[in-house]
């Protein structure tokens, strides 16, 4: 009997809180002296949440988001990792645009967007821009670390047996960095998420932060906590298909603890 | 800052400043002088203040409360398999949620008040300093654990003199990006909700509105300053209180 | 002519306003098929003797020269093999040994046949698709010394390639180097720490100095081959053992003297 119940916590383990907080709602909203309109039970948000889903409402403002977010975060990637080894490769470079880390790290970049949609408009542009800056730290970072903490010994073996510096580079550093690359990409990534939806609430026409916007004024609070749980739910997809690859393509280290992350 | 850095602001900000002179830039990219100009003048006047002290005082308290239960909430974690049994779960499930999707329903709980947004910062800054102080307590070296107990040390003072020191290395990295998101939503949070018409990013909205420029821009340095300016601070205090462990600060942070 | 020939080898490492002088004046000769162990006190410079031989260091003054080529920069006439982890952990087993042979645009079956050769040669021929992370120190070692064997360098340069293992599975390592050495008949000349190691495995004992290092002698041992560990046993190995134990000790203490002066000299 022992044998089969722990079988079953280990199944249940990690769903029984989300379990547990899901009731605790659902009591609340009961039995607790809120306003059912201000507070909705499970039961509104769910039904909110379909006519959401079906209306088809979700398709055109997710594709919209979701291009925000690959567009932006490709910007990053493109810029980011070459600059981060550059960084690395050149002490002298890296001395150079330091300053873009000391000072612009700390700074709200999200300042910038006003301004951004006075010059580019209210559309993807301004919106791609900025998640693009956002997301350039973390990759330029990671990729910086994971370049210049790459093994001396794999690069001398390399060259022991004869290979050339572009053979370095592609053979050795490139896998031995991945590892510390892929973090910043891990970190980058909800970060493009969250960007994305921030600056569709302060200005845009379309896409899930405008749908949660959209659900606000309609001043049933179901519907907003539906379009909310909606954008969490994507969110929470989108990470754990990047957490998917990450382990596909990364098969010969475990991942490493993120401390560093929004 | 090093010498090829300074040199780097310093060109940068010479061409702005002479294009701009030259009249080749538009018109919303307004020279440095000007914007320096405007920021002094803002500050003269008292509105400088007033605004920052606004936004100053929602970040540092929902920074405060969500940095406080974070890393209260993240040592229990480390410390219990049965907390950290609850609280992961819960954790890595909401952490890519963007938080500020929540703002619309915090502004209808609590209103147009400095309430929501603090509520709002503090639920951001929550997960970064949880994080930091569970894996900050996990990678305390049980050989110290083992060390102060087998010395006579109680559980409570194993706890505070040993895992909490140990812990505060990665604690600090944890309050630094924390620190980040409060500024960053605070500025969301007055950029979308309303805010009382006080704060640097109504500042912001309300030059973009009347096509003030120069002191949208200004508004910009006030916040860049504020936000590197207390990134300094935490950083002072965490020499001041780690003085004598390994902490370097180059060109990567947290 | 020798194999291996260096002249006048020195290096100085500069650090800031501060002069190392890690090698001073260095001369050593290696003949073909011999096996030469170089032993030193710790900071003796051996390890950056190897790096410099290996050229991942540019020597400061001196010559060396491989069958009578001057040596600049890292080659495949040179393998090397080190003490802690070079496997690429992204590469299985199969993947590490045939690297170089990649690298130097050998085609797949040839790879293959030559991997499998080596693989077979040090026993591990069974784990061709593991990775190394699922390997012991042990076998990660063994894996290096097939992978270095693969591209067939002229000499084989090996700097403490068993310190990092524990004390029963070096001793099974010595045995298997000799075996394997004994079989392939190339040209080693292997840095250690460990006396024993040194006096087991070498036709010649080369001891360093302590820092700046130079040859301070040179032991020669006659154990007929193939030494088994029992060896380490007999009277004659411990007198070997002790002779160079002996010229060690006195580098070591003056090592300390060094120290001790410096202190009290307040530096």
């Amino acid at each position: 009997m022992p044998r089969v119940a722990r079988a079953v916590w280990t199944g249940i383990a990690p769903v029984y809180p989300v379990v547990v907080a899901l009731l605790a709602w659902e009591a609340f909203a009961r039995f607790g002296a809120a306003n059912p309109r201000l507070f909705p039970g499970l039961g509104a948000i769910a039904e909110q949440a379909i006519v959401l889903l079906r209306g088809h409402q979700l398709g055109p403002h997710l594709g919209a988001s979701m291009t925000r977010v690959a567009l932006g975060f490709g910007l990053a990637v493109v810029t980011g990792v070459p600059l981060g080894m550059l960084m690395s490769r050149s002490a002298r470079f890296g001395r150079t645009v330091e300053p873009l880390f000391s000072l612009g790290y700390p700074v709200p970049r999200i300042a910038l967007y006003p301004i951004a949609v006075f010059i580019f408009g209210i559309g993807h542009t301004s919106k791609v821009i900025l998640v693009a800056l956002e997301c350039l730290y973390p990759i330029a970072i990671q990729t910086y670390y994971g370049v210049r903490s790459v093994n001396r010994l794999y690069i001398w073996s390399a060259q022991n047996m004869g290979a050339g510096p572009s053979q370095v580079f592609w053979k050795v550093i490139a896998p031995a960095a991945a590892p510390h690359v892929f973090s910043g990409f891990r970190i980058a990534l909800p970060i493009a998420f969250i960007v994305t939806v921030l600056t569709e609430m302060v200005s845009s026409t379309e896409g899930l932060g405008w749908l949660i916007l959209y659900a606000s004024a309609s001043l049933v609070q179901a519907r907003v906590f539906a379009s909310v749980a909606i954008v969490a739910v994507i969110g929470f997809i989108v990470d754990r298909l990047l957490a998917v690859l990450r382990n596909r393509l990364i098969f010969w280290e475990r991942e490493p603890v993120l401390v560093a992350m929004r | 800052m090093n010498r090829e850095g300074a040199v780097f602001v310093a060109v940068l900000a010479l061409l702005w400043q002479g294009l701009a002179s030259a009249g080749m830039l538009p018109g919303y990219l307004v020279s440095p002088t000007i914007i320096l100009g405007e920021f002094v003048s803002l500050a003269r006047s008292g509105e400088l203040l007033r605004h920052s002290a606004v936004s100053l005082y929602r970040s540092l308290t929902g920074l405060a409360l969500g940095a406080g239960l974070g890393v209260a909430i993240g040592l229990l974690a480390g410390i219990s398999r049965r907390v950290a049994g609850f609280s992961e779960p819960l954790v890595s499930l909401t952490y890519p949620v963007p938080k500020v999707a929540f703002l619309p329903v915090l502004l209808v709980w609590f209103g147009i008040s400095d309430m929501s947004k603090i509520l709002l910062i503090a639920l951001s800054c929550f997960y970064p300093c949880y994080i930091a102080a569970l894996y900050g307590v996990r990678a305390v070296d049980p050989v110290w654990v083992w060390a102060a107990r087998n010395m006579g040390a109680r559980p409570g003072r194993v706890f505070f003199r040993v895992i909490v020191p140990g812990a505060a290395v990665h604690i600090f990295g944890g309050l630094r990006v924390s620190l980040a998101l409060a500024f960053i939503l605070m500025l969301a949070s007055e950029l979308i909700g309303s805010s009382n018409r006080l704060g640097l990013g109504f500042l912001l909205l309300n030059a973009d509105a009347g096509g003030r420029f120069d002191i949208m821009f200004a508004a910009i340095l006030a916040i860049a300053t504020l936000g590197f300016a207390a990134d300094r601070a935490l950083l002072f205090i965490r020499r001041m209180l780690l003085a004598g462990y390994t902490v370097s600060e180059d060109v990567a942070h947290a | 002519m020798p194999l291996v020939e260096v002249e006048h080898l020195s290096q100085v490492f500069v650090r800031g306003d501060r002069r190392i002088a890690a090698l001073d004046d260095l001369h050593l000769t290696v003949d073909e098929g011999e096996f030469v162990t170089v032993v030193g006190p710790s900071g003796c410079g051996k390890s950056t003797f190897l790096h410099i031989l290996g050229g991942f260091i540019p020597p400061t003054e001196g010559s060396m020269r491989i069958a009578g080529r001057d040596i600049s920069g890292p080659g495949p006439d040179r393998g090397v093999m080190f003490q802690e982890l070079a496997l690429f952990p992204w590469r299985t087993v199969f993947g590490n040994v045939t690297w170089g042979l990649e690298v130097q645009g050998r085609p797949p079956a040839e790879r293959a046949s030559i991997a499998e050769r080596y693989l077979d040669l040090v026993g591990l021929l069974g784990f061709r698709d593991a990775f190394p992370l699922e390997l012991s120190g042990g076998m990660k070692q063994r894996v290096a010394l097939a992978r270095v064997l693969a591209f067939d360098p002229t000499v084989l340069l090996m700097d403490e390639p068993f310190g990092a293992l524990d004390a029963q599975t070096r001793e099974l390592m010595q045995e298997e180097l000799q075996r394997i050495w004994l079989r392939t008949g190339k040209t080693v000349l292997f840095v250690t720490h460990d006396v024993e190691e040194a006096v087991y495995l070498g036709d010649r004992v080369v001891v360093f100095s302590a820092r700046p290092g130079h040859i301070k002698a040179e032991v020669p041992v006659q154990f007929p081959r193939p030494r088994s560990l029992e060896v380490k046993k007999s009277q004659a190995f411990l007198e070997s053992r002790n002779q160079v134990w002996d010229l060690l000790r006195e580098e070591v203490l003056k090592l300390r003297e060094d120290a001790a002066t410096r202190e009290g000299a307040g530096e």
